[in-house]
């Protein structure tokens, strides 16, 4: 039996190393999307599998989200009287937290375990040997495409989660509180001109919105992509890549989501 | 090992064993079948040398020939280990035209030792050199440059699951060559066709609608489309009914003395092994136990090749 140490120290190793292994991954992902051959019908696919088929889901989380929050910052509001105020509050976290991160959080659990699965049954089946074996590089055949499309549509699906959830604040506020959709979208657009902008004409609420899903997207494919590759142990080791998958993807969206927004802050100086 | 025992108990019982001679007869190789006694064993595999006679042709022509023959693979002192040892110490020469069986029990390592081949692994001793070129050193995109001239069978077939059967086969075209579709499918027609698949069938079918047959031919057909210079089969006809495995033994034959591919074939099938292999190595507790001709095999007195062959 080793020591209590000696078995720490193996730990810390093997963790180091993961880590290490994590970001080769990802610098070869993402350098090989300037190297020929580029896969690109691999890549439309992903574009499709990633970002159309996760519409749905994007779609129905953000409405509800935006309802939710013009329900309750009503509630708040209504104690200051200051219940016109309800697009600037649902605009600001919208476009700034909830968006980017409740997108993320759905896209981890749709795609990333998606992802996970398929690149762990081809490599428990051999298939990642056979395309070595072909002559094809697996990151750049597989990894690549998959990041590259995540980087692409996550933004995108956030955008889309952003409005949906604006337009659901619109709905509950104008039925229920009685705002007026003009004031409602006036507001909206006050809080996000109050932000000041990057280049004279972004809004910088955008430049943090933008950003995020961004970041998120890169950390479920290629969470996707590490536990997949590294899946060992037939069948069985395919559900643990997926839940590991699911897993990390989440904490770190929650993790980067905080840092991300600190040092936004500093570089946008608001 | 298995399809063996599995021959031999189905052949116990006299009726069973007279309707296998019968239909070996017809198919014109009658031998063994439910020999036990080494004499017969090593007999009934003499008579099968000796019925090839192309091969045996092909053979002499083989160590007539003045020139030394030229080194295609070769395993210098290779030892390996994952959790614990798997391979110690094993040396492994192949050359131009050869086909090399190995054989062992399960789990000994050979599918490991041709994943070392393919440079999938590297090594935690000795050198694999492959066509004169030492492999271990390779950086990763050389190592894919190197596999491009090697075709492998995987023991599972490894067919890429998204993709129809065409798709697979015009893969490693698609990736090297730069044939145009028509010259593509025209090759992916005539490998289909030696594998003894009617294309207009399969084509178009993935391959989770094969069955585990059509799936091991079609991964044949996938490792020899791009016309490699070695090709390395793990189990082709493992799990096989016996005239596909004749079919499968006779296309690795005929690629041999048609196309002269080095060829390297792991397998359980005894039988086949004695038909394809110039020489056999046998895999044992880690190491090469045996590494010789058939005829030396059968001729061998160790009482671990002896239980291996059948003899008792
Ligand atoms: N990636 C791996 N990590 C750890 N151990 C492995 C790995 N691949 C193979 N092994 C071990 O190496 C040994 C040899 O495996 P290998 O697949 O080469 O056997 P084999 O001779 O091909 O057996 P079979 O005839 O059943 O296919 C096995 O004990 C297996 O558990
Ligand atoms: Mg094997």
């Amino acid at each position: 039996m080793p020591s209590l140490t000696e078995r720490l120290a193996n730990v810390t190793k093997s963790k180091l190393r993961t880590v290490q292994e994590y970001f080769s991954l990802a610098g070869r992902a993402i350098g090989f999307i300037f190297v020929r051959p580029f896969y690109m019908q691999d890549f439309i696919q992903q574009m499709d599998e990633i970002g159309v088929k996760s519409l749905g889901i994007v779609l129905l989380t953000g409405f509800f989200t935006g309802m939710v929050l013009a329900l309750q910052s009503s509630v708040q509001l209504k104690t200051f009287g200051a219940t016109m105020y309800i697009g600037r509050l649902v605009s600001a976290s919208m476009i700034r937290e909830l968006g980017p991160v409740l997108a993320g959080l759905m896209v981890a659990g749709r795609v990333g375990s998606g992802i996970a699965a398929q690149i762990g049954s081809m490599r428990v089946t051999e298939q990642i040997d056979a395309l070595n074996t072909l002559g094809t590089d697996p990151i750049k055949k597989l990894v690549t495409p998959r990041v590259l499309a995540a980087l692409v549509m996550m933004p995108i699906l956030t955008i889309i989660n952003d409005f949906v959830g604006i337009c659901g604040g619109n709905l509950i506020s104008s039925l229920l509180v009685g705002i007026p959709s003009g004031l409602y979208w006036r507001t909206v657009w006050e809080q996000i001109a109050s932000d000041g902008f990057t280049l004279h004409f972004i809004p910088n609420d955008f430049v943090q919105g933008i950003t995020k899903p961004f970041v998120f997207g890169g950390v479920i494919a290629i969470s996707a992509c590490y536990f997949g590759l590294n899946t060992t142990g037939g069948t069985e080791g395919v559900g643990v890549a997926t839940t590991r998958t699911v897993v990390l993807a989440s904490v770190l969206i929650l993790i980067l989501d905080y840092f991300l927004t600190q040092i936004l802050l500093t570089v946008l100086g608001t | 090992m298995t399809d063996d025992e599995r021959d031999d108990e189905s052949a116990s019982s006299p009726a069973k064993r007279d309707a296998v001679k019968r239909e070996a007869d017809r198919r014109g190789d009658g031998r063994r079948v439910a020999e036990r006694s080494t004499t017969k064993v090593r007999a009934a595999i003499r008579a099968e040398l000796e019925k090839d006679e192309v091969a045996a042709d092909a053979e002499t022509e083989q160590v007539d020939a003045p020139a030394e023959p030229e080194t295609v693979i070769e395993l210098d002192h290779v030892s390996l280990a994952f959790e614990s040892p798997i391979l110690e110490d094993v040396s492994l020469v192949a050359c131009k035209g050869e086909t090399i069986c190995i054989v062992g029990e399960s789990g000994t390592g050979k599918s490991t030792a041709l994943k070392l081949i393919l440079r999938l692994l590297v090594p935690d001793k000795g050198r694999v050199n492959i066509l004169g070129q030492d492999i271990t050193g390779l950086s990763f995109e050389e190592a894919l440059k190197v596999r491009q001239r090697m075709g492998m069978v995987f023991q599972g077939a490894a067919l890429f699951d998204s993709m129809s059967v065409f798709e697979n086969i015009a893969y490693p075209l698609r990736e090297h060559t730069e044939l145009d579709e028509d010259e593509i499918e025209a090759r992916v027609r005539e490998k289909l066709q030696f594998v003894d698949l009617e294309p207009d069938r399969v084509m178009e079918q993935l391959p989770s609608e094969l069955s585990g047959g059509m799936r091991k031919r079609v991964g044949i057909a996938r490792g020899m489309a791009d016309n490699p210079e070695i090709m390395l089969y793990d189990e082709p006809t493992s799990g096989l009914d016996p005239l596909t495995t004749g079919t499968i033994t006779r296309l690795i034959l005929k690629l041999q003395r048609e196309l002269n591919v080095t060829s390297i074939v792991v397998s359980h099938d005894i039988r086949s092994v004695f038909r394809m292999a110039t020489r056999v190595a046998v895999l044992h507790d880690r190491r090469i136990a045996f590494f010789g001709t058939p005829e030396d095999m059968a001729a061998s007195d160790d009482t671990y090749l002896r239980d291996f062959l059948g003899g008792n």
